[in-house]
């Protein structure tokens, strides 16, 4: 049977500034379909999106919903017309619980007395019907990411919807988290609604969804069926033609050579029962004990907010352990300032890059010396030698292919993705003896990423450690030789690259510690 | 960006702001065009008019440094004036005090009390923000009114001067006068070290790492605590370095100019300074240039008050619309 379209968007441009967002962008969606919308950072496809859901306004193009032209003026006007999104960061009171959350913003029927049972059955009937499990009662803030995923998804729902836009749904859950959330797609578009899968992922649009359009710089690249095309057609289709696919990590398919430490004497930096209290008395690390080697690259996985923050800050120093010893080639440095540890060979790429790692109103080269502005070459500890920093700035705008007009450029004329490309450069232009890197691809684009990937494997062959936390298991996977899994401020388990298991990794990284054995690979529906 | 396309924005702002405070003069019925002519050439005009000008550059280099450098670090000092009177108490103690010690040692030492006064009148503020978090905004502030009454005590006090009609000091030792350049019309040689430090000042924000980490401080604190970089101590480094050139100023007021403490030395140069500073956006190379062009100008409005009678007001309201257009072109710039 050949399905109904249902919504389409035709030629729909955006411009911000200068650069185009999207360039005549056509999409569009059948009725009980799951459709991929595929693309790498910046490609265009949540803008896209935002545009459907009346958060941004197009320049051109129309959109056609159940063949007729409508015009949304936002979130509110979509919901309506039955179009509703989840976005990556929820929209939710945490100290409210799942029904209250789900109800805001809705009529209820018994104004006056806030009873609520006949909206509790018509949401409980929600979770019922698409399996999704939530326990209503419960408050926001005791939930799981998965689960307060489910809450916005049921959100939507509660409104009427039947077009559902999900962006980067998977981000944060765990691999279990991720096919529960599969299985529960599949029925709502069995039940008729038509769903949207925003993702740069592309073994997950593999799995679930029907029909995949690829978004590459804001341009159409292709919409095709699931099960008529391969693999390599959509990862050609996603990265261009001058990325070298063969050669590169993000797509590898090899198995690499299991670390041997053996070869090693000791580890480059070792943690022995690392805690930390905050300040206001609640234990962020609890007991943290790590080694990573040189030519070793150790990835710590876990759900966002974890103590992954809080571990990167004690390990280049940013704030004291309260407890326990830090040892860096063979030396304590537990008491060391990250002002010592920076000019003896640490560097760090934080997680938060505006916030934490960038001085948006100095230079792109003021910001590529940021904490190396103490040692040579930049400076001889008195004086900075501008003609070296602007010489190597040069040099590292070609290397990372930062888009900017020079080195004396203001860095707050950078886009969020040559803003970290900046701060990749500046953590990897000097041969550290120990990198912590969190989240260092976010939000670059496939060909970059890749490029990560290169130069952290150059650094493994240099017999230097790098740290990698990331909330990317596929990342972590795909280049660590060892990972450690925290929850809750503690290592629940560290796993050699040999005993890799998505979802043995996925069990601790939801805290469950027993018969952690590896599993084998559940069958999707 | 080549440096015609920066300046640019800047000559139109004040190409604007002169048009605009032209059709207020003319509404009042004045000449335009001759009250123009005698702000803008009054300073060039007589070997007078250029020292009045050399003389109120000093002060208001000083004091505009004196903003730009916490400013640099990303905190607003608004008490240049208390720091420069605190400055000028401190010179005149030295030299009131010592009055009989030589020139080679007086001069010094009431150069040097001023430097440490005005310091001193940065510190406390910067140690309560270091302290206790407490707004340096708010301090520097109300440091400006202990300094006024501080300055009130000293002129009526001890010290006073019973023949003057207005509070003021004795002299100090002629060994704590600052040599003149020129005799007639006067011009001290604080000049030059105003000249010297300015200079020091742009070297050691612009060159130096300490000057990297102070800049670094002022664009994200987080990041540059991030990154090493003890932001705290820089917040209280540039409070303290900021204090001691207005308290330069001071000290250049007593030893240069008046030879004694008066009230009221303070003039209005703390506005002044802010506007300079924020005219150059807190480039401190930028700041000698702008504050002689705001000099000429203070200098042209006396002037024009006396020979035309047109309020020198009028010059605050050019300057405010600089400082304005400079602001507006900011925006505009941006879309």
């Amino acid at each position: 049977m050949e399905k109904k379209t249902i919504l389409e968007l035709k030629n729909v441009r955006k411009v911000f500034g200068q650069i185009v967002a999207l360039d005549s962008v056509s999409f569009a969606l059948k009725r009980g379909e799951i459709h991929g919308l595929l693309g790498g950072n910046g490609a265009g496809k949540t803008t896209l999106m935002n545009i459907l859901y009346g958060l941004y306004r197009k320049d051109e193009g129309e959109i056609l919903l159940r063949d007729q032209a409508v015009s949304i003026q936002g979130p509110r006007d979509a919901i309506n017309q039955g179009i509703g999104m989840v976005h990556q960061h929820f929209l939710q009171i945490s100290n409210f619980t799942v029904l209250e959350n789900i109800i805001l913003g809705t009529d209820v029927k018994n104004k006056y007395t806030m009873k609520m049972d006949q909206e509790a059955e018509k949401v409980k009937e929600l979770c019922q019907r698409f399996g999704l499990n939530v326990n209503l009662n419960d408050m926001i803030s005791t939930l799981t990411v998965g689960a307060r995923q489910k809450v916005e998804i049921l959100k939507a729902l509660y409104r009427g919807v039947d077009i559902l836009i999900l962006d980067e749904p998977t981000t944060n859950l765990t691999p279990q988290e991720v096919d529960a959330l599969f299985v529960s797609l599949r029925v709502m578009v069995n039940d008729g609604l038509s769903i949207v899968f925003i993702t740069h992922k592309l073994r997950e649009v593999l799995s679930v969804c029907d029909r995949i359009t690829v978004l590459r710089e804001g341009k159409n690249i292709t919409t095709l069926d699931r099960k008529d095309a391969s693999e390599e057609v959509f990862v050609r289709a996603m990265v261009g033609e001058k990325m070298d696919i063969e050669n590169s990590i993000y797509f590898a398919t090899e198995v690499r050579q299991t670390f041997d430490r053996t070869s090693v004497e000791a580890p480059k930096l070792k943690l022995e029962n690392v805690n930390l209290i905050s300040q206001d008395g609640i234990p962020r690390l609890k007991d943290v004990n790590l080694e990573v080697f040189g030519g070793e690259i150790v990835g710590i996985a876990g759900v966002a907010g974890n103590g992954q923050r809080e571990l990167a800050e004690v390990v280049t120093g940013v704030v004291p352990v309260s407890n326990g010893k830090k040892i860096y080639l063979g030396d304590d440095v537990t008491s060391k300032t990250n002002e010592d540890l920076l000019s003896s060979g640490f560097s760090y790429i934080p997680e938060d890059r505006l916030s934490d790692g960038f001085l948006p109103k100095a230079t792109v080269a003021q910001n590529l010396i940021l904490g190396q502005h103490r040692i040579k070459p930049y400076s001889d500890g008195r004086f900075i030698n501008w003609k070296t920093v602007y010489a190597e700035t040069t040099k590292n705008i070609k290397e990372y292919n930062i888009k900017t007009n020079g080195p004396g450029d203001i860095g707050g004329n950078l886009s969020g993705g040559n803003i970290q490309r900046v701060l990749i450069a500046r953590a990897f232009s000097m041969d550290s003896q120990v990198m912590v890197a969190h989240n260092p691809t976010r939000g670059l684009d496939i060909p970059s990423m890749d490029f990560v990937y290169q130069k952290m494997l150059a650094r493994r062959e240099a017999q230097l450690a790098t740290l990698l936390i990331s909330e990317d298991l596929d990342e972590l996977m795909r280049i660590s030789d060892r990972i450690a899994v925290i929850f809750r401020g503690q290592i629940l388990g560290v796993l050699a690259r040999d005993e890799f298991d998505k979802y043995a990794i996925g069990r601790l990284m939801s805290g469950i510690t027993s018969e952690n054995q590896p599993t084998e690979e559940k069958n999707l529906p | 960006m080549t440096i015609a396309k920066k300046i640019l924005p800047y000559l139109l702002a004040v190409v604007a702001s002169f048009v605009a405070a032209g059709i207020f003069i003319s509404l009042m019925g004045f000449d335009v065009f001759k009250a123009y002519q005698t702000i803008l050439f009054t300073s060039f005009r007589t070997p007078n008019g250029f020292i009045q000008t050399l003389l109120k550059f000093i002060p208001l280099t000083l004091l505009a440094l004196a903003f730009t450098i916490p400013l640099n670090a990303g905190k607003f000092n608004i008490g240049g004036e208390g720091q420069m009177m605190a400055g000028g108490i401190g010179a005149a103690a030295m030299g009131i005090m010592f009055a009989d010690l030589p020139a080679i040692i007086l001069l010094p030492l009431v150069i040097l009390g001023g430097v440490v006064a005005g310091a001193l009148w940065g510190l406390v503020p910067a140690w309560l923000l270091y302290k206790f978090n407490i707004n340096e905004i708010l301090t520097t502030v109300l440091f400006n009114f202990i300094a006024l009454f501080l300055i009130d005590y000293v002129c009526t006090g001890p010290w006073r001067d019973p023949a003057a009609g207005h509070p003021t000091t004795v002299l100090i030792g002629r060994g704590g006068w600052l040599p003149m350049l020129v005799n007639n019309p006067p011009l001290h040689s604080g000049i030059i070290l105003a000249v010297l430090v300015a200079i020091g000042v742009y070297i050691y924000t612009s060159r130096t790492t300490g000057g990297f980490e102070l800049i670094a401080t002022g664009a994200n604190p987080r990041a540059a605590g991030v990154f090493g970089i003890n932001t705290r101590r820089m917040f209280v480094l540039s409070l303290i370095l900021g204090g001691a050139v207005a308290g330069l100023a001071g000290a250049f007021e007593v030893a240069g100019n008046q030879h004694r403490l008066i009230e009221g030395m303070q003039s209005n140069f703390l506005q002044l300074g802010m506007i300079i500073g924020l005219i150059s956006r807190g480039n401190n190379g930028a700041v000698p240039f702008v504050a002689f062009m705001i000099a000429v100008l203070e200098v042209g409005a006396s002037a024009m008050q006396r020979t035309m009678m047109i309020p020198v007001e009028m010059v605050f309201i050019v300057e405010a619309l600089i400082l304005l257009f400079v602001l507006l072109s900011d925006v505009v710039r941006r879309k």
